[in-house]
């Protein structure tokens, strides 16, 4: 599990938002059965992280994602 | 002989007559004053420093007792430190009174955050077709049930703080944040930073 982005940079201490920094060979999907038991629940995924994601097929290595 | 001998001995008996009589009623006087100045600090310390205020009835009802045993020396004693503890419980009454109210104030700003996290997270595992690995049903619905008792308690300590009972709503919202930490152990999540402290 990755910490979030800026974590003990001044943010807020309470904040609950749960991260996945992607490793090598991880899809959304691999993520997905990860945290939810279920590869085809990705899209939860794809969707909480729009902001830094045009294609759930193209994720990178080191890139940290929400996991609602 | 024997005449000068009563005599001496009914000098005696009026003197430590007189020295009795004089002690009790200053230790009267120090039981009342003591009395009164607990009754006028116990109000707020009894919700915020019970223990405190417990000792000091403790040490105001042995001061009682040496009255009623007619040690008027002990008593006054017991009574005068009475009065001066019955004058610090408001000073720590208060200082409990603001470290409560510093500590409700982060409670308040993360339950909530922690409380709509796991019930993100449960949503979305209950549309799941099979749970995580380290899940199973069990622990599952019992997350679930947790989650609807600590979402209730943070309720009733939102209640308790509108209502003034700071005392009562940090005692509530610490058991929020207690049940919200295992819950999200429970699943898998990762805790804020502040509760993991």
């Amino acid at each position: 599990m990755a910490e979030e982005p800026g974590k003990g940079q001044g943010k807020d201490v309470w904040d609950a938002t749960q991260w996945h920094e992607v490793k090598k060979g991880e899809t959304l999907s691999k993520i997905a059965q990860q945290y939810y038991g279920d590869p085809s629940l990705y899209p939860k995924i794809f969707d909480a992280n729009k902001d830094i994601l045009k294609n759930p097929d193209l994720i990178k290595v080191g890139q940290k994602l929400r996991i609602p | 002989m024997r005449r000068k001998l009563a005599i001496i001995i009914a000098v005696l008996f009026a003197f430590s007559l007189a020295a009795c009589s004089s002690g009790k009623a200053p230790a009267e006087q120090a039981i009342k004053a003591a009395e009164e100045a607990l009754n006028a600090a116990k109000g707020e310390a009894a919700k915020y420093v019970p223990d405190q205020v417990k000792a000091v009835e403790d040490e105001l009802n042995a001061a009682k007792d040496s009255l009623a045993k007619k040690d008027y020396a002990a008593a006054t004693s017991a009574a005068t430190s009475v009065a001066a503890k019955a004058k610090d419980l408001a000073a720590a009454a208060a200082a409990k009174k603001d470290e409560l109210t510093k500590s409700w104030e982060g409670l308040s700003a993360g339950m909530p955050q922690m409380l709509d996290a796991i019930k993100s997270r449960m949503d979305i595992l209950s549309k799941s077709k099979k749970l995580p690995a380290n899940l199973d049903k069990e622990k599952f619905e019992g997350a679930k049930s947790g989650l609807a008792e600590a979402t209730a308690m943070w309720d009733e300590a939102n209640k308790s703080f509108k209502e003034g009972n700071i005392a009562d709503a940090h005692a509530k919202a610490t058991t929020v944040k207690e049940k919200a930490t295992e819950i999200m152990t429970t699943l898998g999540m990762q805790l804020p930073q502040a509760a993991q402290m």
